[in-house]
């Protein structure tokens, strides 16, 4: 079951100093394993977890997830 | 595997292992005029304790290997899983005791068969619970 939302977390992560999905996980207040589910579209999180992931990455919500459309590229 | 994602499956391998030792020990022949005392009551607390008993040693090792992660509340995903899982199971648990009540007085039974019954539906159901938490956390909800 995948979700309609995409999103470029992992891209993210390693933008970050390649930040791990636990490091992640700890900022935003869920387990590992709901991270993983989120980049493998197996879940869609909540709108205030996807802003905590968007502020734990230091960008904007848009920049992090998207609908039915291909996300932001991450800056070079 | 996170720690609700091996508590889900501990307590569905326990719940399938629970039903099987009822069925095997009070198999459908002898349900329909089982005496709401006595054998019936002997084997239902057995299994119920052996179940606690099971639950509770399988969790508490799974838990002294992840004992942050057996700490820590549930995260919203972890949450929406246990919602619709119950959600699936309580309508289960509805379709099969009102039609396990209905055939057993159809077949003639009495009231430990139809205790008997209500108690296999709610173990059946609960079987649904958590095999339907593990495919949600297997394949995403």
């Amino acid at each position: 079951m995948s979700t309609a939302i995409t999103n470029t977390i992992r891209k993210w992560r390693f933008e970050r100093n390649e930040m791990t999905q636990q490091d992640l996980a700890e900022r935003v207040g869920v387990t590992r394993q709901t991270i993983n589910a989120i980049e493998l579209g197996k879940y869609s999180p909540s709108l205030e977890v996807a802003f905590r992931i968007a502020v734990a990455l230091g960008v904007r919500l848009e920049d992090v997830f998207s609908y039915g459309a291909e996300p932001r590229e991450a800056p070079r | 595997m996170s720690f609700r994602e091996k508590s889900a499956w501990i307590t569905l391998i326990t719940l399938v292992l629970l039903l099987a030792f009822y069925v095997t020990h009070l198999p459908p022949p002898w349900w329909l005029r089982a005496e709401a005392g006595g054998f019936l009551f002997y084997v239902l607390m057995l299994g119920v304790i052996a179940f606690v008993v099971i639950e509770l040693i399988a969790h508490v090792i799974v838990a002294l290997r992840a004992p942050r992660e057996a700490r820590a509340p549930r995260d919203e995903r972890e949450q929406l899983i246990a919602l619709k899982a119950r959600s699936i199971a309580g309508r289960v648990y509805a379709i099969l005791s009102l039609g396990s009540v209905f055939m057993v007085i159809h077949l003639g039974a009495n009231d430990g068969g139809i205790l008997y019954c209500l108690f296999l539906s709610f173990v059946v159901s609960q079987i649904v619970n958590y095999a339907a938490r593990v495919i949600y956390y297997r394949r995403g909800v």
